[in-house]
């Protein structure tokens, strides 16, 4: 309890410069570390500290969340929210890539008092296929469903990016378009972060098209789907890329065009 | 033993109706008996019951029961009634002593470690007799389901060879195959088993594929690897690898085969410690089973192995209508579900949960984490993941099966590393990653008490097996009776 208190006493203290202030953007590579807090299923908690500051940030609200052996690339806003869970700073929305080339020393913190977060079912996740969805109404006229990745990967992110996806697809499937063309975007522009020049191939944009093309042709049979491939990696602002300006760069947009 | 054993069941079944007593326990290819509508036979833990859905069934030329290839087998010689549709190692054992090896069970080409082995010899068929595996030859390079070669991303090199089914002229990667052993799945309540719960793979982080015959997509949950997609090409498999059979199969056989999987369903119906399972407002046995809609998520629906909620607090004037020993049971099963639902640990470094899907390395969770439909504690999701059975340095180090060295030719494998040993790399013979090695589909979990031993590589050499070793393989710290209610609940699906 103690403990919890100097912890939290020490975040909240105006340390230094740095310290964050409540919709920062944040963005460094750390070794995470796992609080092992009990609140049920999915409720242990992911630190990370920031190697230039030595902020801890609580990074758990993350779609895709660390491996404990990696080290893993955090871009987040810094939120008002308590770090009274996990004992950290609460990044939200926040991303945290895993970087399998960077091995870590796994550590798990004991809870020590904190509680972690009860498990909720996040807004973004898809439905089971009994469930019978309302169908989009039109008119229906062109439009882009952007499909968002964790840095360096073409995977599908579980309560992400099948989320978008199913989106996309239920549009799709009412307004019937003539075609679809889904262009893959990776990061190619080198970011430093902690240190490190950070910049995705340019072959990622390519298999991003495929991966998402592919389960296009699987949920849409008969539909034409054409791939190609945008290397610029220029960030946009939609908004289901979460004001995360890294995020938006790595991307899949889907066309449908009449 | 046997007699007793069904002396003793039908000593407590009270009310429960008992289908004709049984008769021989041993279904021979081509005897061409009736399937009846419901069908029980005793067991160690109580007594199974099968159903079959739209009543009794001639097996007189039906090809699930006829010798259709050379060897003399049928499908039912490894998916036996008395076995929950699957075949225990102690069936096998039977088998041999009663036949002096002449059941067409041991056939050369899957029923003994290796063909070249002296055949009349009882320790050429171990494998079979002492934990009930079957030698499954698979090419290499990789085949996907739908039969397309891939280029695999991963070496594989034979480390052991204690059967010679992995090396010489025939066999092993050279002679482009490699052989791993692996137990009978139960062919019942498939209807779950084939159930599309989401149109993803969240394990894959891709749609579904669809079906190349029917155009729905499959659930991706049969055979240890998934190297079928649907029945028909599982069948054709079977036909060909264990009957074999030269012949195709025609459409005919096909829809016969697959009209009778959809049609028989199974499940525990009578515990010799609680009496039956669906009394006092239990839903045990098969008949709820068969009567559910497939593929529902407990989490969000009726949550798994709630058939015995009721259970919980039994009142006191039910309670005097059963013995003190049966109402513990009864009291016991009742506390297990809950165990297998609410008791949580970490789960790590178990791909297909731990990577590449985000949930965390390690994420806390339960048992339902990864069995997680309703009535069957399947997975709703193509359920391949990597829980250690088959891969070092999990697994127990079984001197008696082949030991295979992996390497991975792009990216390590995220929680092995580079090399990787492995006495059966599961998933990845179908589709050539790396990163799939060691998953195996998680089976349905009805009608365990018929079926020991368990895992697909019978690791566990009896129920309490199962839970000591996800207690070792996770850490769980089970205290002895959470042990013995996970056990008994586990004896009474
Ligand atoms: C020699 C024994 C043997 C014979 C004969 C046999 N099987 Fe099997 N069956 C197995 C084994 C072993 C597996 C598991 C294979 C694997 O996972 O790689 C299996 C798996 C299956 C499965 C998948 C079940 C699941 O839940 O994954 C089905 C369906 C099946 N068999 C049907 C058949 C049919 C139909 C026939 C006849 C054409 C047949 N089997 C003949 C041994 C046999
Ligand atoms: C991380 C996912 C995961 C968790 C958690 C999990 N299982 Fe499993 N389970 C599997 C997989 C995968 C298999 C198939 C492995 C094999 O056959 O080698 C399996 C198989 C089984 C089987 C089937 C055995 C058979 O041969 O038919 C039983 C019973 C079982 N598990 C019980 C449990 C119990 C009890 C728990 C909780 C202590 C549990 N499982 C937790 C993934 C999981």
């Amino acid at each position: 309890m103690l403990r919890k208190l100097l912890a939290t006493a020490a975040l909240l203290a105006p340390v230094s410069a740095a310290a964050a202030q409540t919709g920062d953007l944040v963005q460094f590579i750390a070794c995470p570390v796992y609080r092992d807090a009990d609140s049920g299923k999915k409720s242990g908690c992911w630190l990370v500290d920031d190697p230039a500051t030595g902020l801890r940030y609580d990074v758990s609200l993350s779609p895709h969340k660390p491996d404990w052996n990696f080290a893993v690339m955090v871009e987040g806003r810094v939120s008002g929210a308590s770090p009274e869970a996990c004992g950290g700073a609460v990044l939200d929305a926040v991303r945290t890539s895993r970087l399998y080339d960077t091995p870590c020393t796994r550590h798990m913190l004991p809870a020590e008092g904190y509680k972690g977060r009860r498990f909720v079912l996040p807004k973004r996740n898809i439905s089971p296929t009994s469930m019978v969805q309302p169908a989009p109404e039109g008119p229906f006229a062109e439009r882009v469903f952007p499909i968002y990745f964790e840095w360096g990967n073409d995977f599908l992110i579980y309560q992400y990016g099948d989320y978008l996806l199913e989106q996309a697809y239920h549009w799709i499937a009412a307004a019937h378009p003539a075609k679809l063309v889904v262009t893959g975007y990776a990061a190619t522009q080198p970011q430093p972060v902690s240190g490190r020049n950070m910049a995705e191939p340019a072959e990622l944009a390519e298999q991003r098209a495929q991966t998402i093309a592919q389960s296009l042709r699987r949920l849409l049979p008969g539909m034409p789907v054409e791939a190609r491939v945008d290397t610029s990696g220029n960030p946009t602002n939609d908004r289901d890329a979460d004001n995360l300006p890294a995020q938006s760069a790595r991307r899949v947009e889907i066309r449908a065009l009449f | 033993m046997r007699k007793k054993l069904l002396i003793a069941t039908i000593g407590l079944l009270g009310s429960a109706t008992l289908a004709a007593p049984a008769p021989d326990r041993w279904w021979s290819p081509g005897e061409g008996r009736v399937f009846p509508a419901s069908l029980d036979y005793a067991n160690a833990h109580g007594s199974l019951r099968l159903l079959l859905d739209g009543g009794a069934m001639k097996t007189k030329g039906h090809a699930f029961f006829e010798p259709l290839g050379k060897n003399g087998r049928a499908c039912v010689t490894c998916h036996q009634p008395a076995d929950a549709m699957s075949l225990s190692a102690a069936t096998a054992a039977e088998r041999w002593e009663k036949t002096g090896g002449k059941d067409p069970l041991f056939a050369a080409i899957d029923g003994s470690n290796c063909p070249a082995l002296p055949q009349e010899k009882r320790e050429s068929h171990s494998l079979l007799i002492e934990r009930g595996l079957f030698r499954i030859q698979l090419p290499w390079p990789v085949r996907q389901w739908n039969g397309r070669p891939v280029t695999p991303d991963f070496t594989i090199e034979v480390l052991r060879d204690p059967n010679g089914c992995n090396s010489g002229a025939m066999h092993g990667p050279a002679a482009g195959n490699i052989s791993v052993y692996r137990r009978a799945r139960p062919v019942a309540n498939m209807k779950y088993l084939l159930a599309v719960g989401f149109p993803f793979d969240p394990k894959q982080g891709v749609a579904l594929p669809r079906d190349p015959d029917d155009g729905t997509m499959m659930s991706g949950n049969i055979m240890a690897d998934n190297r079928a997609g649907n029945l028909r090409m599982q069948m054709e498999d079977a036909a060909h690898g264990h009957l074999e059979y030269a012949r195709k199969l025609t459409t005919a056989q096909i829809a016969q085969i697959k009209d009778f999987e959809m049609r028989v369903f199974t499940a525990q119906q009578v515990s010799a410690k609680a009496g039956a399972l669906d009394t006092l407002g239990a839903q045990g046995g098969p008949r709820k089973l068969q009567a559910s809609q497939p593929g529902a998520l407990g989490s969000i629906g009726i949550p798994v192995w709630s058939e015995f909620a009721a259970w919980e607090k039994i009142n006191p004037e039910d309670a005097k209508t059963l013995s003190p020993e049966q109402l513990a049971f009864r009291q016991s099963v009742a506390r297990g579900a809950r165990v297998f639902r609410e008791k949580m640990f970490l789960i790590t470094d178990s791909a297909g949960i731990n990577s590449r899907v985000g949930f965390g390395n390690p994420v806390r969770n339960s048992c339902v984490f990864c069995h997680n439909m309703s009535q069957m504690g399947n997975d709703v999701a193509p359920g391949q993941v990597d829980l250690g059975t088959t891969t070092m340095p999990f697994a127990d180090p079984w001197r008696d099966l082949p030991l295979f060295r992996i390497t991975c030719l792009k990216a390590p494998h995220p929680h092995y590393g580079r090399v990787i040993l492995t006495m059966d790399p599961g998933y990845a013979m179908t589709t050539g990653r790396c990163a799939d090695v060691g998953k195996i589909t998680l089976q349905s979990m009805r009608g365990l008490a018929a079926r020991a031993p368990y895992f697909s590589n019978g690791l566990a050499k009896d129920l309490r097996g199962i839970v000591d070793y996800y207690d070792r393989r996770y850490n769980i710290g089970y205290t002895e009776q959470e042990k013995q209610d996970l056990t008994n609940m586990m004896s009474a699906l």
